[in-house]
């Protein structure tokens, strides 16, 4: 046998939250995006083409039925800021997903990197592109329509949080299902979103979705900023009572898909689920 | 630098680790052995933090787990030779993006990163794309990424699994000038024998989740009256064919083969 001594010097567990290691997470997403043309599809080309889809189907509802001229604006407006939910997912969504198609999980569990950096990290570089895509969005809106999400006003700005918050924690929720039921779970990634897309009245009203679905519909926080976002259209005033609904919605969603997150990581160590990707 | 005290851990009904205590010393060599199925990698990854015992205590240089994992994780590097890198990443970036997990910043890890290179003589091999790497470059470069941070302990799975003699010498070689000149232990996990016995001054058998033997190379043949250790795999794995069994045998060929 041999002789072991066992210093324990009282050192501190806590290791500070790092930016620079946050930094590093963006900077590892960077390098797959730019070696990556495919993913830049999520970014330039399905924005575009669904700008160009809403807006031609807005405008020709408007010249063959003559109805308000202000459809164009309301589908433009829905799938632009359906996009800001969309890619504030997305991103961080496939940033997991990175790891796990190349079995990099457990090499990034072994390093000092916190979970929390790491989420961030991918929060960051997710914002990156989405200010990418959005913009590739907004040029092509005003470009073929002259519109742009200027036009809701400052209202924007909170309907643009809302939606980066509820984008984020359902990248959360998708997480915490690739952790517990590993890659067959990967597409709810896209599946979620589109899911929301089509129960919170992203271009019409709630009262116009099926009855048996309004219920799911006002509950979710998006339906309360879509709507928002449509009353800013037409020019009136802040919608102060969906704006708040949304907020609060949003927040108990990001507390929910936390504590979700979190016991899924707890069941992944737990039963060794890292050994799914090695 | 490591003590786990009673290590238990089960999937389903299966106790894959039954009660392991392993400690290690500062510079120590210590080779985890035991055949397939004896728990050397849930023991490897309870000991990293990546699954969490069912009971027991891990204090890794000086943090306990799983509350102290990120800190800890700042003094010990892990290296298995079935891990890939990020395989859309070129060597250096992928070393690079390591070097920032680690704490450290852009001017420091790309010094540490050729230094690695370097050292391991792989400095051709740093804008290579990962996924274009050998099994063997890409045993160097994981060891390089383990290195980077200059770890008190250094964890290694199969670190030679599936490499050539030569590649598998010079993985052993660097090694040990890692644990001679940096003072850095080793924990290796390994199925050859041979490289146990020229690696690690201290060997650990398991067997069915549990620790059967710890000492060093030679005490514990000795104690399982075999010549070497790889006599006590066999006999621990449950294939040892007892001589009286080989002369039943009747003779066999140059390869082990009953004529």
């Amino acid at each position: 046998m041999s002789a072991v001594d066992l210093p324990m010097p009282a050192s501190s567990d806590e290791v500070p939250f790092s930016w620079l290691r946050v930094r590093t997470v963006v900077r590892r997403h960077g390098y797959v995006l730019l070696r990556s043309p495919h993913r830049w599809f999520d970014i330039a080309f399905w924005p575009v083409f669904d700008v160009l889809l809403w807006g031609s189907l807005g405008a020709f509802v408007a010249q063959e039925n003559g109805v308000s001229r202000a459809t164009t604006p309301y589908l433009l407006a829905g799938i632009m800021l359906f996009h800001v939910l969309f890619q504030s997912q997305i991103a961080v969504a496939t940033g997991f997903m990175e790891e796990t198609w190349t079995r990099n999980i457990l090499n990034v569990m072994t390093t000092p990197l916190r979970e929390s950096e790491y989420i961030v990290g991918l929060a960051v570089g997710g914002l990156i592109k989405l200010v990418a895509g959005m913009g590739t969005v907004s040029l092509t809106a005003v470009a073929f329509y002259s519109f742009g999400l200027g036009e809701i006003g400052w209202g924007l700005v909170p309907i643009i949080g809302v939606l980066l918050l509820v984008g984020w924690s359902t990248s959360m929720l998708v997480i915490g299902l690739l952790l517990r039921f590993g890659q067959s779970a990967e597409i709810l990634a896209w599946a979620t979103t589109f899911t929301i897309l089509s129960v919170s009245g992203v271009f019409n009203p709630v009262e116009s979705i099926p009855g048996v679905i309004q219920p799911i519909a006002k509950v979710l926080p998006t339906t309360y900023a879509f709507s928002a976002a449509r009353d800013l259209l037409d020019g009136g005033g802040i919608p102060w009572a969906d704006l708040g609904w949304a907020t609060l919605g949003a927040f108990v969603l990001a507390g929910l898909s936390m504590l979700y997150v979190l016991r899924m990581l707890r069941i992944f160590r737990a039963r060794g689920y890292v050994t799914r990707y090695s | 630098m490591l003590d786990a005290q009673g290590l238990v851990k089960a999937f389903a009904k299966v106790r894959a680790v039954d009660g392991i205590d392993l400690s290690i010393g500062a510079g120590d060599r210590v080779a985890l052995l035991g055949p397939n199925g004896a728990g050397k990698t849930t023991t490897l990854l309870m000991l990293l933090g990546a699954i969490t015992p069912d009971a027991g205590s891990i204090s890794l240089v000086g943090h306990r787990l799983p509350r102290g994992r990120s800190a800890a994780m700042g003094e010990v590097g892990f290296v298995a030779g079935y891990l890939p890198l990020p395989d859309r990443l070129r060597v250096r970036e992928a070393l690079s993006i390591f070097a920032g997990f680690y704490g450290m910043r852009r001017k420091a890890g790309d010094a540490a990163v050729d230094k690695g290179l370097e050292r391991f003589k792989i400095t051709h091999l740093a804008d290579r794309m990962c996924m274009e790497l050998s099994s063997g470059q890409r045993t160097l470069v994981g060891i390089v990424k383990a290195i980077l941070h200059d770890p008190e302990l250094l964890v290694l799975d199969e670190p030679t699994a599936s490499l050539d003699p030569d590649v598998a010498y010079r993985v052993r070689t660097g090694l040990l000038d890692v644990a001679a000149n940096d003072g850095t232990a080793l924990l290796v996990t390994s199925h050859n024998m041979m490289e146990v016995e020229r690696l690690c001054e201290r060997v650990v058998f398991l067997a069915a989740g549990k620790v059967v033997a710890d000492g060093s190379p030679v005490e514990v043949a000795d104690a399982f009256g075999h010549g070497d250790l790889e006599g006590v795999f066999l006999h621990l794995a449950g294939t040892v064919v007892a001589e009286d069994q080989i002369e039943d045998l009747g003779a066999l060929n140059d390869e082990g083969v009953p004529q």
